[in-house]
């Protein structure tokens, strides 16, 4: 049954490029043939417009181009009206060698195809097809509505750079370019998608990164069969090493900061036309509990604020469970003052804590949801109504006690710490099995959970470097920058499993210090 | 080769210390203390000499035959027939003795802090994590045990820290009051936990670099022996000569502590301790078994047999003893010499074996090389 499902699969396929069989044709010698074929390409589509004019008051020739996508004072001034002003000096003179000469376009290109010429006018550049030629010319003249730089809403930093990338490819490309300036910054780009056509760049540093890793991306990101990408995350779950897993095995930004640091220490990265979030790989998830801003404060605090982050972690995925297991199974763990307090708020609870505790963490994480989605006026009300009714009304109704909502908090807090979203997100998933855990088998069945979540980390890799490196497998001098974030004329090495081909990244002993021996 | 990871030498130390850590530290003070008396901190030194020669030998063996485990050169050692038995026997003492930790795991769990939860649903829960583990390969074991070990090390040194305190040092006179012979009579257990590091013979074929692999492996048994030299300290200078009475007297050592009437009650650490380090001496165990078990029957690869070994090994756990009672009397007298037996006599001769074997091949070929 599945080998005819699959042939069936096959055929499907194959059917679908048949139809795209057509515009592979090469374009025709006669205008009007090609004029023809392509407005039976474009057909219902209002947005193309065909413009036939004569060059020079001679040649037939037609431009097509998308409205909306293409700068039209530009193609009234440096096309159009050149090329129909143009004298035909030289009787001999080709016309492609005329249009060549005439526009005062720089990023001129040749088409030859009816499926070149479509390529060209989706991503809004205008073409142009003269009479008795096959070959037609592309001009780069593209121009639509993009959003301006802003800083980005989810990655926010105190200190440091404040743009962000925006939906558009170049743009993106151009804003890493100005932080790379040297040539050594490489970018390949392809398109997926078999509709949205989505340009897709792959970026790295030639000399810092693996071969055999760009070899891997591309390879992946070709083996890519899909109608559209709508967003980075498409390609995120088709390029993934383990997609059962439940955590981000590459790194999504909106921060060309991130990105150029990265890559600096040799990984890859991958930025998707229509999208502020670039993909990182290979990661792991140190990198990703890593803040951009601790790079750029002082050691010390931002080494500390590495520690409050872990803490935090921890607590964000047990504090509830460590909540349950301690008031179902291990009472004798409670200071007995502390004890007696809890035993009284809880006394008019009717639930036990296993269910008080995951009706609480259900509504707050519902509560979480309805922020995000709401528009802005309507965001206010669903704080106020999580704040008053299910703060203070659920404890004076008896529903839950008091404590069991400073745990909440904390916990909602705690997961907030954790710089990447994504992995904010899985934490805050993983906690409710780890509850469930715990009412069941107590401190050992955290014990666990933990056990079994660290495995599974262990287990993973993202594009062939272990997930928990440089913990486990451990490197000494690579944990200067997990623990702590060691200073920046510490950091002399790269990290030893991405940027092994360029090993040093500055000189050493660049330790300041005061001048000596002058009083 | 069967295994396609490969660790790294620092991964082998720590994989071999909680393997022999993790029930010692528990129930050693109790059983050395039964012989040794005051003298029971000694004691853990002459049976940490046992450790340095059990990792001496599995590294000559290793030497000699770089690339297998002690199931496929005991074939090549002894023939195909004796090598085969000698591989049924020490499977069967891994099962029982895995299925023993299990057990010993579930007993103290019950015993201690969920008692009304059946036994059968721990031990199998944790055997459960543990074929997980080993079902992702050495690589998985190996790197989740490099961040957990640390994890206990800091346990341990926070109840060994707080201890201080309610400690009594008139305990550990006399020294030698009664002569060296109490403390060398208490070492005859512990070494047999010391013994099991002989398991590194399972670890060493798939070393990154192999040179690397003794000094590690000493290097461990050594941190091996300063840890249980501390437990046995502390648990002496704390209770004295009654420390053989209790059953786990590292657990009543942290009942002891209470900080500021705030930190109390932190048996639970104990217990994470205790959960941490029984989950990677099991998944070790277990490791040894499937891939011994697979080299045994040649096997293209272990991962079919993790989850119906891990049954077996929770069936020999529920079978092993009726009781907690008994499960100790015989972990106290008939299981050292069971170990004494596979992981040091055998290897022992399998190594004059191929000593032998080595010095007559060379002589034969010196022979024919004069003939010629």
């Amino acid at each position: 049954m599945w080998r005819k499902w699959r042939k069936k699969e096959k055929k499907n396929k194959q059917s679908t490029l048949k139809q795209s069989n057509q515009e592979q044709e090469p374009l025709y010698n006669n205008i009007t043939d090609n004029e023809n074929q392509l407005r039976s390409i474009y057909e219902n589509c209002s947005d193309v417009i065909v413009h036939p004019f004569t060059i020079g008051g001679k040649h037939q020739a037609i431009l097509l181009y998308i409205d909306g996508l293409s700068n039209t004072e530009e193609i009234d001034d440096s096309v159009l009206s050149p090329l129909m002003k143009a004298t035909d000096s030289d009787q001999e003179q080709q016309v492609d060698t005329l249009i060549k000469n005439t526009v005062a376009v720089a990023d001129t290109n040749e088409a030859t195809t009816f499926s070149d010429c479509v390529q060209a006018v989706s991503a809004g550049k205008p073409v142009v097809l003269a009479d008795n030629s096959s070959t037609g010319f592309s001009l780069g003249l593209s121009k639509w509505e993009k959003r301006s730089v802003e800083s980005p809403d989810a990655e926010k930093v105190i200190r440091g750079p404040r743009e962000g990338f925006v939906e558009t490819l170049t743009v993106n490309t151009s804003m890493l370019r100005r932080k790379i300036r040297s040539p050594k910054l490489k970018m390949q780009s392809m398109e997926i998608g078999h509709y949205t056509k989505t340009s897709v760049s792959i970026a790295y540093v030639e000399g810092l990164v693996d071969k055999t890793l760009i070899e891997e991306v591309t390879n992946r990101l070709n083996r890519i069969d899909v109608d559209g990408v709508l967003e980075s995350g498409v390609i995120e779950e088709f390029i993934e090493d383990d997609p059962s897993s439940p955590f981000p095995q590459t790194l999504a930004t909106e921060r060309p900061d991130t990105v150029t640091a990265n890559l600096l220490e040799g990984r890859v990265s991958i930025l998707v036309d229509g999208t502020p979030f670039s993909l990182v790989v290979p990661t792991t998830l140190y990198s990703l509990l890593q803040s951009n801003e601790d790079y750029y404060r002082r050691y010390i605090m931002a080494t500390a604020t590495r520690w409050l982050r872990y803490l935090f972690l921890v607590m964000s995925l047990l504090f509830p469970a460590l909540y349950v297991a301690v008031l179902t199974y291990h009472q004798e763990m409670i200071p007995t003052s502390l004890l007696i307090s809890m035993a009284a708020s809880r006394e008019q609870v009717p639930f036990p804590a296993l269910v008080e505790v995951l009706i609480m963490e259900i509504t707050f994480e519902a509560l979480r949801e309805a922020g995000v989605r709401l528009p802005k006026q309507v965001g206010s009300a669903v704080s106020i109504v999580g704040a008053l009714v299910i703060g203070e009304a659920a404890v004076s109704a008896g529903i839950v006690s008091a404590p069991m909502v400073i745990v909440v908090a904390i916990t909602g807090i705690a997961s907030f710490t954790i710089p990447r979203y994504s992995v904010a997100f899985t934490i805050r998933m993983l906690r409710f099995p780890m509850i469930f855990l715990s009412g069941t088998l107590g401190l050992l069945g955290i014990m666990l959970g933990i056990i079994i979540i660290i495995v599974h980390l262990a287990t993973l890799r993202s594009f062939g470097v272990p997930y928990l490196s440089p913990m486990a497998p451990m490197h000494f001098s690579e944990i200067k920058d997990v623990l702590v974030r060691s200073p920046w004329w510490k950091l002399n090495k790269r990290p030893r499993l991405t940027g092994k081909y360029d090993k040093y990244r500055q000189s050493s002993g660049q330790k300041p210090g005061p001048i000596r021996g002058k009083e | 080769m069967i295994e396609k990871g490969r660790i790294s030498a620092l991964q082998m130390a720590v994989l071999l210390y909680p393997t022999v850590v993790a029930t010692a530290i528990l129930v050693l003070p109790a059983t050395t203390g039964e012989f040794a008396k005051q003298d029971m901190w000694l004691s853990t030194i002459w049976a940490s000499l046992f450790g340095y020669f059990s990792v001496f030998i599995a590294y000559r063996l290793h030497s000699y035959f770089p690339q297998q485990t002690m199931l496929q050169y005991s074939e090549t050692i002894a023939g195909t027939v004796p090598g085969k038995l000698i591989g049924f026997g020490l499977l069967f003492f891994l099962i029982h003795t895995n299925g023993m930790n299990l057990r010993d795991y579930g007993e103290f769990v019950t015993g201690n802090f969920l008692q009304q939860t059946p036994l059968i649903v721990t031990v199998a829960s944790m055997a459960f994590v543990c074929a997980i583990t080993v079902r992702g390969g050495l690589e998985v074991v190996a790197r989740s045990s490099q961040i957990f070990v640390p994890v206990f090390i800091v346990l341990f040194l926070f109840i060994v820290v707080l201890l201080i305190p309610s400690l009594n040092p008139q305990n550990v006179s006399p020294i030698m009051g009664k002569g060296v012979a109490p403390s060398i009579k208490g070492a005859f257990i512990p070494a047999q936990w010391f013994n099991e590091l002989f398991l590194i013979s399972f670890l060493l074929p798939y070393l990154h670099h192999k040179e690397k692999g003794l000094k590690w492996a000493m290097l461990s048994t050594a941190l091996i022996m300063i840890t249980l030299i501390i437990t046995n300290v502390f648990a002496l200078l704390l209770f004295g000569n009654i420390t053989s009475s209790f059953t786990y007297p590292v657990m009543d050592a942290a009942r002891y502590i209470s900080v500021a009437d705030f930190l109390q009650h932190v048996e639970a650490v104990v217990m994470a301790i205790w959960v941490t380090g029984m989950f990677i001496k099991i998944s070790v165990f277990f490791y040894a078994i499937v891939v011994g078990m697979a080299q045994w029957l040649q096997l293209s690869d272990y991962r079919p047999i993790v989850f119906p070994m891990g049954f077996l090994v929770i069936i020999v756990s529920m079978w092993s003893a009726p009781s907690l009672q008994k499960l100790s009397h015989f972990s106290s007298t008939t299981w050292p010499f069971y170990v004494l037996f596979f992981l040091t006599i055998i290897p022992i001769l399998l190594l004059l074996t191929a000593m032998a074997r080595k010095k007559i091949s060379l002589q034969s070929s010196n022979v024919e090389r004069r003939k010629s």
